[in-house]
């Protein structure tokens, strides 16, 4: 269980994230991705209508206990996270879209959250109800400081890019923050944890980049955008719903209900290196190429 | 009668407009004494903005690179004990010091070799000890090559400095940290060397110590002096250091003030560099005409990929551009830049290779503003040709004489070429070189009775607009016919599946010689179907006989097609035998 101060901390890390995000943008990286409403409504369906569906599908076929099954819809239903933008800023893929659809698919949360959480968990225990209240404070974490840390950027570059520098590394830390304080305490459940619950954190992120990316490459978004939705599809918002779970359980239920998430955090950040390594050689070739790339010609010249 | 040459009547004149038609003398007798006119006058105004991919920056107004580099000037005189004509190379990419550094050897009146950052050990080893440079002012990333270097050359002094020199100190930390431990780009430094810091206070001590009046220094230099050493690999491979004086580059200003003069307010430009500036275009365009007008120059270290440059262009308001066909290409393929092209844009110039007419035409309809391509060559401070600004641009070509310019075309027989047809281009102006540094055979073959051969073979039209046709030296002899490598490179890359081409000639037993094109595509090519395009647009005897795919081509730092390399590797690999025969 988290203490009062590491869930400040927690808390607090978040914010600076969010500052360092804000301060990679500007008003034009919106208007640039407000461009391809595709994109924002491709990121919000394999959000909120796969993510939870996966969710739901693996507790079922690995026959996960109740309360880790709600834990992994719980999982499935929050919205992206703030790494996913740190892992698409290091993958060279459309920071823009990255966040706004963090941005977009945390400001829809309020509604979306409860309303698909309660969908999925029909039937399984009335109890594990996430109050409003809480995804509101949360929303409040996240949007403030980067509106912020783009006023920054505005009024000073050089402020602008170190925030944003430190917001990434941060973004690490708060993971790595996260399972030093969770994982010693728990050696012992992590030890009679069967493989299933194993496989269900792990396997949720997997099979979420994979749908991301060919769901978005059937809807005919070009590979960079793929692969950003990609990885704001696999990569949910971890801390987010620890914090969640925090505020909303107590005492052993708490306990119970942060395994997936805090174990799905451990894995997706190992997950997403490699798949970022992978994407960042990817868009490095792309961006290569298309400064080679021909202008298009209204009509070729007859020689 | 005979008939009308080409140049005869200097028709270009005619589309001159605001352009004067006779070059007004240079104001200054050197360019020491222009940057230091011009530092005086703009002093509080941003001189360089030296911008990283990420946003961060240091900036140096014109007061700052006055003084610091009249502190490097007395570091050279009175420190290092140089003198007047002594050369001094200098190997940094785009960065705050750069301007610090040569607005110090000029003011010191020592001469200036520009060497590519990116040279190898031999290459550099080459360069130094062929201009007898004493000092070298070098950028941390690439000091691992001097151990093999520094012993066989005249260099006695190595200066070092960092891209993130000038910035605020803790952006400097935060810059210096990450190139070191992320990029991993900094190589420790084994050879004895000053830092550029130091050299400034030594210099600051030493001018009050001694109380140096630093104008003293330039205050005699006339305009004939020695400016640069500025190398040129040209077609021949071996490279030569075209000598250029004080007076080449200060009228090369006056010249390009000239031409672009309509579109420049004194002290309310900021233009974007993104080409290096060892090279001689942005050299003479972007650091000395842009310094003379006041204007704010944003400095990009490496604009590869094209993406490094968002920042720069979001950050500040961009009014002029310069660069290359391969970098406008580039920025019209991005998105960021296509949606939001910057506001405050009047103008961009295009140097160095063709630009290509779907660029020129994309590129207005994007910004709204001209993109005008002219013509040069190191030898010539660089600029010969331009086209103007206001009034007639012809794409495709490189524009008119710029004024104080006398362009000759001329045939094979030494003869001026007759109006219509392709000939030699020749040059004469006050921006032409003295000559080659210690290289009076390869002078004498360059400059002919008071003429620069170019090695360009150009046109000109009634309108005295010039095209280039092709290098001389790459003209493929086909049974005797011309056959210009441009056009077919053209007619290949109109094919979709085409990304880049490039052509030569190669011996071949029943022609003399054979055109061979070198492709790399992006898709699928049989090369019959090459052939069967090319043979739809040209003469039978231009269409390729050989056909090779290759995975790239080489190519020079600012993008030119390296045929000479392509021959000279064909050539190892089918050695000609004694009889002329092919060896296969």
């Amino acid at each position: 269980m988290l203490s009062p101060l590491e869930e400040t901390l927690l808390a607090l890390m978040m914010a600076v994230i969010m500052l360092g995000m804000g301060s990679s943008l500007t008003f034009k990286d919106f208007r640039i991705a407000m461009r391809h409403p595709q994109a924002i409504g491709i990121g919000f369906a394999s959000q909120y209508l796969f993510m939870p569906l996966l969710a739901f599908l693996i507790g079922r076929a690995l026959q996960l206990p109740p309360i880790q099954a709600v834990s992994l819809i719980l999982m499935g239903c929050v919205p992206g996270g703030t790494t996913s933008n740190i892992f698409a800023y290091f993958s060279r893929s459309l920071l823009g879209l990255s966040i706004l659809m963090t941005v977009c698919s945390t400001l829809l949360a309020v509604v979306m959250v409860p309303l698909v959480l309660a969908l999925y968990t029909t039937g399984i225990d009335a109890a594990f109800q996430i109050p409003s209240a809480n995804i509101i404070a949360v929303l409040g974490v996240l949007l403030v400081p980067t509106l912020l840390g783009m006023w920054l950027r505005r009024r000073n570059a050089n402020l602008g890019a170190c925030t944003e520098l430190m917001g990434g590394i941060l973004g690490v830390v708060v993971i790595v923050f996260l399972i030093a304080t969770w994982v010693p305490r728990n050696w012992q459940l992590l030890m009679t944890t069967g493989p299933e619950v194993y496989l269900a954190a792990i396997g949720l992120g997997l099979c979420g980049f994979v749908i991301g990316y060919w769901f978005s490459r059937a809807a005919r978004l070009d590979p960079r955008k793929a692969r950003t939705v990609s990885l704001e599809t696999g990569i949910q918002n971890g801390p987010l719903a620890v914090l969640i779970v925090t505020l909303s359980f107590s005492g052993d239920t708490q306990q119970q209900m942060l395994l997936i998430p805090v174990m799905y955090s451990l894995f997706i950040v190992i997950n997403s290196t490699f798949v970022t390594f992978y994407y960042r050689r990817l868009s490095l070739r792309e961006e290569l190429a298309r400064d080679q790339a021909k202008v298009e010609t209204a009509a070729p010249a007859r020689g | 009668m005979e008939p009308p040459t080409a140049t005869q009547d200097r028709p270009w004149v005619r589309h001159y407009g605001p352009i004067p038609a006779t070059l007004p003398p240079p104001e200054h007798p050197n360019l020491a004494a222009l940057i230091s006119a011009s530092a005086a006058r703009f002093a509080a105004q941003k001189a360089f903005t030296s911008c990283m991919p990420n946003g961060m920056n240091g900036a140096l107004s014109y007061a700052q690179v006055d003084d610091a580099s009249d502190a490097f000037a007395v570091y050279l005189r009175e420190g290092l004990g140089l003198t007047p004509g002594s050369r001094v190379a200098v190997q940094l990419p785009n960065c705050l010091s750069y301007p610090v550094v040569v607005f110090g050897i000029l003011k010191a009146g020592c001469v200036l070799v520009n060497t590519n950052p990116l040279y190898t050990a031999s290459e550099m080893t080459q360069q130094f000890a062929d201009s007898g440079a004493e000092a070298l002012v070098i950028v941390d990333m690439f000091v691992d090559k001097l151990p093999e270097v520094l012993p066989n050359t005249a260099i006695r002094h190595v200066v070092v400095t960092s891209l993130a020199q000038f910035f605020p100190p803790v952006v400097r930390q935060v810059v210096k940290a990450v190139l070191k431990h992320w990029n991993r780009v900094i190589p420790p430094c084994r050879v004895e060397a000053t830092a550029l810091g130091q050299a400034l206070a030594k210099g600051r001590q030493l001018r009050q110590a001694q109380g140096v009046e630093v104008a003293s220094y330039w205050r005699d230099l006339p305009p004939e002096s020695l400016a640069a050493l500025q190398y040129t690999g040209g077609t021949t491979g071996i490279a030569k250091g075209a000598m250029l004086s004080h007076g080449n580059l200060l009228a090369n200003v006056t010249q390009i003030e000239a031409m672009a003069g309509s579109h420049i307010g004194d002290g309310e430009e900021c233009v974007l560099t993104a080409l290096p500036l060892y090279h001689i275009f942005a050299f003479s365009v972007n650091l000395l005409a842009f310094f003379k007008y006041g204007a704010h120059n944003v400095l990009v270290p490496n604009p590869r990929p094209i993406q490094n440059l968002q920042r720069a262009i979001e950050n500040y308001p961009i009014s002029w551009i310069s660069g290359v066909n391969t970098l406008f290409n580039a920025l019209l393929n991005e998105e960021w830049f296509t949606l939001y092209p910057p506001r405050r844009l009047r103008a961009a110039a295009a140097g160095g290779t063709a630009l290509h007419a779907a660029v020129a035409e994309r590129w207005e309809k994007v910004t709204g503003t001209p993109l005008v391509e002219g013509y040069g060559l190191t030898e010539s401070s660089p600029v010969l040709c331009f086209n103007p600004l206001v009034g007639v641009r012809k794409p495709g070509s490189i524009g008119i004489p710029v004024p104080g310019t006398e362009i000759r075309l001329v045939d094979d027989a030494g003869q001026p070429a007759v109006r219509g047809e392709p000939g030699e281009l020749a040059a004469q102006g006050p921006q032409v070189m003295l000559g080659y540094w210690q290289q009076p055979e390869a002078t004498a073959q360059a400059l002919r009775d008071g003429w620069l051969y170019t090695g360009d073979v150009a046109a000109m039209d009634e309108d005295g607009y010039l095209r280039i046709v092709d290098r001389k030296k790459d003209l493929i002899l086909v049974s005797g016919f011309n056959v210009y490598p441009n056009e077919v490179e053209d007619c290949i890359a109109l094919l979709d599946a085409v990304h880049e081409v490039g052509v030569i000639g190669v011996p071949d037993p029943d022609t003399g010689e054979a055109v061979r094109a070198y492709i790399v595509t992006r898709a699928e090519l049989p090369p019959d179907a090459v052939k069967a395009h090319c043979r739809q647009h040209l003469a039978r005897y231009k269409v390729p006989k050989q056909i090779a795919f290759v995975d790239e081509l080489p190519k020079s730092p600012i993008g030119k097609v390296l045929r000479k390399d392509l021959r000279a590797e064909y050539l190892k690999e089918h050695p000609p035998t004694a009889d002329g025969s092919r060896a296969c």
